[in-house]
């Protein structure tokens, strides 16, 4: 018989003509080989560049599609000191400019911020230095004012805030209507910044002219941020007890006040005419909205337009009042059909006359506190300082205010801004996306309660999701610009040259390049979903 | 008991493939392979098979997704054909260097171009050099047959091994065949157990760079198991005879002539059919000629072609394949084992078929009535 000995090796497990090592292959430096480097280069979401807080959204949804609502939590407080509020008012501008509405529909970011808000309602805020001397006034509640108030109190200043009414929110609480933004939530959300950041919350607390030098005097800064209170009405108005503005109307709806007369017409396209419109037909009112213009064209959230016509509120659009006629205890309007000249718009042919109870004015707002406006010095925040705007712009505001305020301070270094603003790259676009990777799935459904159920109270319309199915929801996050961890560049890596630490706290830290091994072949940048890695020169 | 039944050639491969239970199968279709992997495909997703089907982007992925799957100590499977064959060119060199056991069947077509689907055995023939086992078949029963052996002698060599059938002429005809039981199959070719293969928990480095001592050295080990591949292979085949009763051998005579016949004809592959046809209108006519065919091509059986040989004044060496500019391919292989004798026969050089030639036995008859008229030096074109 043949002796077949390699044969009888490999059947014993000793044969030696096998090409395998138990060395390992690094000490072959491939790295020396590379032109190319990929590095980690985190990028601006789209979401984040819209919104004007800049919420780092793609890292947010993260946590809260892993389940760590609290981290999440964390990180949406880091930029938005109201997210329950914001997560019911505010239009979303990120939603509108996300990704995945050129895959399938934008993630529902509005939705989990409110889950998440609502969760914080009864999670104290955290502080991010220990108190110091410096102490800090504040003129107004509203939200510039409560964005300035956290801002500077978590860098451990000591705010005082002043606010005029019985109690605090200014155009949160007197100006948006509960159905929209429930009192509870609202209450329960500023009791939480004020408790935990110690700040001395003086109601009924009117800042006079000559309030201003001792305020001065006494505090190190003081910023102004009374809001735009009191609608302007036209000029050509008659003075009379039948014609109101709409943000008096909606304080007193919100301060529970009777509301006298049956027949209401207002004049303007913006959020306060609906607000105002739909608050009164919730007390049995009857309300018609004039506008001048098209619905297309009102100011208006678009979703705030849809709602109201479900609601059954009458819009009519291109129509102008041409003559008002005072009859003492009603008035009398002559309603034109408008029509365009160059930029104006003037009556043209006239449609009808219409009596009415009251009239009331949502064409826009001014400051109740003019003399403010006097002293150049004074640092401004919110509506009183840009104009109407809306309330994430109004906490944007500020927190400006308050940077600024620590900057002086020296609390902050100048250049502090967050890197995302100061990151001048544009954000992420759809294109730069490896959709391979993505399925496609509509977002979720959010209940509402239907038009029946809310037409005669100011029960809150958006029901919301648990914060189980919202998971969900934010499992959509394309993450754009944002590195998750995924592993993808990881599994293609040709030469087992990137590592993956998941548990680094460090974003940069978590991919880890080894450069000795790296042949800078790019596959690793060019399968990443997100766009994270880039390829630089190494020479 | 084994079953008959009435299959293409290409479900026979297919139902070889599935008693031997791979793990894991990868590959990409081609005419006219592609009905082998439609078969298993379809064994799989009805769950007659349990097997991991990857699907592929190209046949280079096929083969290198079965080098994967190997590597890891599963029995893999994969087919291709002729551009298909050509492209996995590179990682067959590799896979052999691997030193990991696979069988691989390919339906022989020709190459390209001008284009061409039909038989040839250019494809395979031309990747005699990879290091590879090659086997080439006769009938479907043999390749079902082949396929088993294949695995049981790949897996003890860590050598892989491609079998051939003939496109077309096997792939798409019926035939009357047995098929063995699991049982059967099972007594004879044992799960395989891999002697290294990957595993997170004990890393090695498969395939690292060699330096030039130990690659020589390795080539060396590689070369001495071919040639104890001969020995295996041989007693592979008895087992099989004995447990299967079909009996298979590296070379076989197909058809014995008069005693004092001085001419062979030899062939390998399914013209083997035909020319059993032809040397019987021969013998009845009064030419005797002894036929062969040759199964296996790598490792080259000298010693038994020699033995076959030995005695013979002329060798017809018909061929599907050709390495242009010497000739036959097929005839290559036999003058330079020939060689060794110290006599040796007049080898006519055959080019009788590429791209689908028909070959009828009337043209082996005529070529053998005409053998005084052929060339002994240079390639014969008909």
């Amino acid at each position: 018989m043949i002796k077949l000995k390699h044969i009888e090796a490999i059947r014993n497990g000793d044969f030696t003509g096998l090409p395998i090592s138990n060395t390992s292959t690094a000490v072959n430096m491939t790295g020396s080989w590379k032109f190319f480097r990929p590095t980690l280069k985190p990028k601006k979401s789209p979401c984040l560049e819209a919104c004007p807080l800049h919420i780092l959204i793609a890292d947010y949804m993260q946590e809260f599609a892993a389940g760590n609502h609290l981290n999440a939590l964390e990180i949406l407080r880091e930029n938005n000191p109201l997210p329950a509020v914001t997560g019911r008012v505010c239009p979303h501008f990120c939603q509108s400019a996300c990704n995945r509405t050129d895959f399938d529909e934008a993630v529902l970011i509005g939705d989990i911020e409110r889950a998440l808000g609502d969760l914080g309602l009864t999670q104290p805020y955290s502080m991010e230095s220990q108190e110091c001397q410096e102490k800090a006034a504040i003129i107004g509640s509203g939200p510039a004012g409560l964005a300035a108030a956290v801002f500077l109190a978590r860098s451990g200043v000591k705010v005082t805030i002043f606010e005029q009414s019985e109690a605090p929110g200014g155009l949160l609480r007197y100006g948006i209507p509960a159905y929209r933004l429930p009192r509870r939530i609202l209450e329960k959300e500023i009791k939480n910044i004020v408790e935990s950041y110690s700040i001395d919350l003086r109601c009924n607390h009117k800042i006079k002219s000559t309030d201003l030098d001792n305020l001065r005097k006494e505090y190190d800064a003081v910023i102004a941020a009374p809001g735009l209170t009191q609608s302007s009405i036209p000029e050509t108005w008659p003075e009379t007890p039948t014609v109101k503005g709409a943000l008096e109307l909606l304080a007193a709806i919100s301060r529970d006040e009777p509301i006298p007369g049956q027949d209401f017409v207002i004049i303007g396209g913006g959020n306060a005419a609906l607000d105002t419109a739909r608050s009164l037909k919730r007390l049995g009112k009857t309300v018609q909205i004039i506008y001048r213009r098209t619905i297309d064209e009102m100011p208006a959230y678009p979703d705030e337009i849809i709602e109201a016509q479900s609601e059954g509120l009458l819009l009519r659009e291109e129509t102008v009042i041409e003559e008002i006629i005072d009859n003492g205890r009603d008035l009398s309007l002559n309603l034109h059909r408008s029509r365009k000249n160059g930029d104006r718009i003037e009556a043209g042919d006239f449609i009808e006359t219409i009596t009415t109870d009251f009239l009331i004015a949502a064409t826009g707002q001014e400051s109740s506190g003019d003399f403010l406006n006097c002293n150049p010095e004074l640092l401004k925040a919110g509506d009183f300082a840009h104009g109407a705007a809306s309330v994430a712009e109004a906490l944007a505001s500020g927190r400006k205010a308050a940077e600024t305020t620590l900057r002086k301070f020296g609390r902050l270094p100048d250049d502090s801004i967050t890197d995302q603003e100061t990151q001048n790259l544009p954000p992420i676009t759809f294109a730069a996306l490896h959709l391979n990777y993505y399925s496609k799935k509509p977002a979720l459904k959010i209940p509402q309660l239907d038009e029946q159920t809310r037409s005669d109270n100011f029960s809150e319309i958006h029901l919301g999701l648990s914060l189980e199915q919202l998971e969900i929801e934010a499992e959509r996050c394309f993450h754009c610009g944002s590195c998750t961890t995924c592993g993808i560049c990881w599994f293609f890596c040709p030469d087992v040259a990137i590592a993956i630490n998941r548990e680094s706290d460090n974003a940069e830290s978590q991919i880890l390049f080894d450069y000795d091994h790296c042949k800078g072949c790019g596959q690793c940048a060019e399968v990443c979903p997100r766009g994270v890695i880039e390829m630089e020169e190494d020479l | 008991m084994e079953k008959p039944a009435i299959l293409l050639g290409s479900e026979a491969v297919a139902h070889g493939v599935k008693l031997c239970r791979p793990q894991v199968i990868s590959a990409y279709p081609i005419t006219p392979q592609t009905h082998i992997i439609e078969t298993l495909s379809e064994m799989v997703d009805s769950g007659e098979l349990k097997s991991q089907y990857i699907k592929v982007e190209s046949e280079m992925s096929a083969i290198a997704a079965v080098l994967g799957s190997v590597s890891a100590g599963s029995r893999s499977f994969t087919a291709s054909s002729s551009q298909g064959l050509a492209m996995m060119h590179e990682i067959l060199h590799w896979y052999a260097g691997a030193r990991l056991p696979l069988v691989l069947v390919n339906a022989n077509r020709a190459l390209g171009g001008p284009w061409n689907i039909w038989s040839d055995q250019s494809d395979s023939f031309s990747q005699r050099d990879t290091g590879w086992l090659q086997i080439y078949c006769e009938t479907s029963q043999e390749a079902l047959d082949t396929i088993i052996m294949a695995y049981k002698a790949s897996e003890q060599l860590m050598l892989p091994i491609m079998v051939m059938i003939d496109g077309f002429i096997l792939s798409h005809t019926m035939e009357r065949l047995m098929i063995p039981t699991p049982k059967m199959v099972d007594d004879f070719l044992p799960p395989y157990k891999a002697p290294y293969q990957l595993d997170p928990e004990n890393p090695l480095t498969f395939g690292a760079g060699a330096h030039p001592d130990l690659f020589y050295e390795l080539k060396k080990a590689y070369s001495e198991t071919m040639t104890e591949a001969l020995t295996l292979i041989d007693q592979c085949q008895a087992e099989f005879a004995q447990k299967f009763n079909r009996h298979y051998d590296v070379i076989m005579h197909c058809q014995e002539g008069d005693k004092d016949s001085d001419t062979a004809v030899i062939c390998c592959g399914a013209m083997t059919g035909t020319a059993r046809v032809a040397s019987e209108m021969l013998n009845e006519n009064g030419t005797s000629v002894d036929l062969f065919k040759l199964r296996l091509l790598r490792p080259f059986p000298k010693t038994a072609l020699i033995t076959a040989l030995k005695n013979k004044k002329r060798v017809i060496v018909l061929n599907r394949a050709c390495s242009y500019g010497v000739g036959g391919t097929l005839s290559q292989e036999i003058r330079t084992a020939l060689y060794d004798l110290p006599e040796h026969p007049i080898v006519n050089d055959v080019m009788i078929s590429l791209g689908g030639k028909e070959v009828f036995p009337e043209t082996i008859v005529k070529i053998v009535n005409d053998r005084e008229q052929l060339s002994a030096t240079e390639p014969n074109w008909l």
